[in-house]
């Protein structure tokens, strides 16, 4: 019975895991590989992994640091067996007829695709960074890498981020 | 954070899935799930109600004492203001 019981909350406890975090473990994978319908198929994945791994986790905030971690994980996956067929190509980023400026939704779009467009690791560094508001030292922590390489990652891709959109003609107003 | 960094952040704000995305996870994970499982849902849903009905069982035999000890009251009371009414009258 206690058995019965304990499975019983961790179904409970899985419900409220998955309604905190869908959004985060949704938009990890969408903003890196920028297709809707796989990030959901990826998100799902993750829940799925992590209802067989509840009784391992101690705590919510462990729940939450595996979900962000293993949803790193699984994009990065992802983008690597699409290596294969690239995925979107800086230069076939269309330009915008019209040149989109700071807090425009266009400028939004625009920037989304650019960020797509960067390597692997520098990409998921800008999510971290800018999606989940994580300084260098938790992105580290969570891609496994040194907290030298996150602030270098984030450096290049911002300077890269500047260039391409200063070479569409959007900067600072 | 400069204008650049302001506008990544609001690019790469949290977005939601679809809305049936809960519904297909659910329906994904049943599948996935053991069949000891579905008999051990079943097991806790059967000795729920059970408890639910001995609370209830329990619930009404709590009125039926109170309803009897307010009855009662009251008639004590009766026969204590009569024996009063006897002895006044003496």
């Amino acid at each position: 019975m206690i058995e019965i019981q304990s499975a019983a909350r961790q179904e409970c406890d899985f419900g409220e895991l998955m309604r905190e975090h869908r959004s985060m473990v949704f938009s990890v994978v969408y903003h890196f590989l920028h297709d809707r319908d796989q990030a959901e198929e990826i998100a799902q994945d993750v829940f799925l992994s992590l209802h067989r791994n509840l009784a391992e986790l101690e705590s919510p905030a462990h729940a939450a640091h595996w979900l962000r971690r293993v949803a790193v994980q699984r994009s990065i996956d992802v983008a690597r067996k699409r290596q294969r067929r690239p995925m979107v190509a800086l230069e076939n980023i269309a330009e915008p007829s019209v040149k989109p400026a700071p807090g425009d939704l266009l400028l939004g779009e625009l920037l989304r695709k650019l960020v797509v467009s960067l390597p692997e690791t520098q990409r998921m560094v800008v999510i971290l960074r800018y999606q989940e508001d994580l300084d260098p030292t938790e992105i580290a922590d969570v891609m496994g890498i040194p907290v030298g390489t996150v602030k270098s990652h984030l450096q290049r891709s911002l300077a890269l981020l500047r260039e391409k959109l200063e070479r569409r003609g959007v900067g600072e107003r | 954070m400069d204008w650049l960094e302001q506008e990544l952040k609001q690019a790469l704000a949290r977005k939601e899935p679809a809305p049936d995305f809960d519904s297909r996870l659910r329906r994904r994970l049943v599948r996935t799930l053991p069949r000891w499982f579905a008999a051990a849902a079943a097991v806790i849903v059967i000795a729920g109600g059970g408890a639910i009905y001995r609370h209830h069982q329990g619930e009404q035999a709590k009125e039926q004492i109170m309803l009897a000890m307010r009855l009662t009251g009251s008639k004590l009371n009766q026969v204590q203001a009569h024996v009063q009414s006897i002895g006044e009258r003496q």
